[in-house]
């Protein structure tokens, strides 16, 4: 029992930080009904930013991940919207896909090429200590990396739901030719949009790194968790996609833990192929119509 | 009428796409407190002259002015702050909030400031208002459910409330009747006339529904492949042989 405690912890702590990714997914399809297959990169990059300030620029890590925060709302929030979905955003569809995997090889070999193809340390945020609790060994950083994540997403369903601007974006993701009639700035909505995926990207990064390290290929295999995740939970709602990446997160440590870990990989694929089968809209997804 | 000093003039409006000339040299004068039909057959132009007017669509040629202000190069999102308000021919609710959201969302736009629209109360304090309007359009035993989970007709009837909650000078109405039912026509052209006498509110109206637009609007404007041919009451309209040929039939 006091096993199954600690793999169901640890699976939802790194679930959390997939639903982090995920919910990435949904935001921008609600936004600019397009998919970001750079979403992957969008989680490796922001450790980067933070390795650079600390071992280039001499800042202390505090500044260090504030400086990672902002260089990653600039440029994958601002400069992701203004300089490739905007202009692209008329021809939605296959261009802005594919342009999306154009940045996320961009990314990846850039990171390649301008720090390194070796994994690198990245400093511990979190307190290491275990805690003893009814018998089982629970990681602190286990607890607070779920902790951590469930507040940013409970902030960004209340900013949502419960302000005026949080209101205009959902009306621009439902129907953005009346919310301009009605005065929305939908330009803004949208780039607001960006600029929240951005942070939550960026705060994915920040927990994931300490425990696997920042490497260029990170978003690999992160960017196809996160997007299972988003379609197994549902991917136009963002409950959704936490739901599916805490599931993901979850049954990959049991299954790790309890039959094999040799497989662990295919799991995620697995469970793709049974909710496209059983439920396409996803767990909690909702049917999109689309007029063509 | 024509001595008062019109809330919107437009001007010279063309738009081609490709070798059509869907909207064609067209200019008219809308006045304070009427409603003005536009009519014409599938094809005529009323809608692409709409999308024009609003900035939806670029216009090739011509100007509109509201109020004495040129909106030509306004941001479709600014026209609501110049008290401009606008339902689609497709049913425009947000079909994930409720009937009361929706109505909030259509007026909170004018509310406060970029920051006090960051924090601010969800409500923007127009829940009052909201309510009000939902209780003008017949709504309030639909408040609280999702406005997508609407009939047509109430959908169309929650759009026309979300057109005026923003307290606008003009409306511009399009296909307000398309696809509503007998009885619920009715009480929406019941609704449109008292607002319109309530709040001396001005429409243009683009309507397909001969009966309802006859009965509704004072003045009405007849379009034909993208160009004016006519324009009269209801009564003169009826009798027009241009517009018999062209539109309305034997």
């Amino acid at each position: 029992m006091s096993q199954f405690a600690q793999v169901l912890l640890s699976g939802l702590s790194t679930g959390s930080i997939y639903a982090l990714a995920a919910i990435g997914f949904t935001l921008i399809w609600q936004a600019a009904q397009t998919v970001n297959f750079a979403q992957g990169e969008f989680v490796m990059l922001p450790a980067f930013f933070v390795l650079v300030a600390i071992n280039f620029l001499g800042m202390p890590l505090w500044l260090a991940l504030l400086f990672g925060l902002l260089m990653a709302v600039l440029v994958l929030g601002l400069l992701f919207k203004k300089l490739i979905v905007e202009p692209m955003l008329p021809k939605t569809g296959l261009p802005l896909i594919i342009a999306t995997m154009a940045l996320s090889i961009l990314l990846k070999e850039s990171v390649k090429e301008f720090y390194g193809a070796e994994a690198q340390p990245f400093p511990d945020i979190l307190p290491q200590q275990t805690m003893n609790l009814a018998g089982a060994v629970i990681s602190v950083q286990d607890i607070l990396n779920l902790v951590i994540s469930i507040t940013a997403v409970v902030a960004l369903t209340l900013f949502l739901n419960r302000t005026i601007t949080g209101r205009s974006m959902q009306a621009t993701a439902q129907n953005p030719a009346v919310a301009t009639i009605l005065g929305i700035d939908t330009k803004r909505m949208v780039l607001y949009t960006f600029l929240i995926n951005a942070g939550l990207a960026a705060l994915a990064s920040f927990l994931i790194s300490p425990l696997y390290l920042a490497k260029f290929s990170n978003g690999e295999t992160l960017g196809v968790v996160a997007f299972i995740a988003a379609i197994v939970g549902g991917f136009n709602q963002i409950r959704g996609a936490i739901a599916g990446g805490l599931l993901i997160g979850v049954l990959d440590n049991l299954t790790a833990t309890y039959i094999t870990a040799e497989y662990r990989a295919a799991l995620p694929l697995v469970l793709l192929i049974l909710i496209i089968l059983w439920r396409p809209q996803g767990l909690l997804g909702t049917d999109e119509g689309r007029q063509v | 009428m024509n001595a008062l000093t019109p809330v919107m003039s437009v001007r010279g409006i063309s738009k081609q796409f490709d070798a059509i000339k869907a909207v064609d040299d067209v200019s008219f004068d809308v006045y304070p407190g009427e409603i003005l039909g536009l009519i014409g057959p599938n094809g005529s132009g009323k809608s692409t002259l709409f999308n024009c007017i609003l900035g939806q669509l670029a216009a090739d040629r011509g100007t509109v002015e509201v109020g004495g202000q040129a909106v030509s190069n306004k941001r479709s999102c600014d026209l609501s702050k110049l008290g401009i308000g606008r339902t689609f021919q497709q049913l425009s609710v947000f079909p994930e909030m409720t009937v009361l959201d929706n109505i909030i969302v259509a007026g909170q736009e004018h509310e406060g400031t970029m920051i006090s629209r960051l924090f601010g109360a969800p409500d923007a304090g127009l829940t009052e208002q909201a309510e009000q309007m939902i209780a003008f359009f017949r709504l309030s035993h639909l408040r609280d459910e999702q406005a997508g989970s609407l009939s047509y007709g109430q959908q169309k009837l929650v759009d026309a409330a979300m057109a005026f909650m923003a307290g606008p000078n003009i409306v511009l109405l399009d296909e307000p009747a398309g696809g509503v039912n007998l009885t619920m026509l009715a009480g929406l052209k019941e609704r449109l006339i008292s607002y319109n006498r309530e709040h001396a509110t001005t429409f243009v109206v683009i309507e397909h529904n001969m009966e309802f637009v006859m009965s509704l609007c004072t003045r009405i404007i007849v379009l034909a492949e993208g160009a004016i041919i006519a324009e009269g009451t209801p009564d003169q309209i009826r009798s027009n042989q241009m517009v018999i040929d062209a539109y309305l039939g034997g």
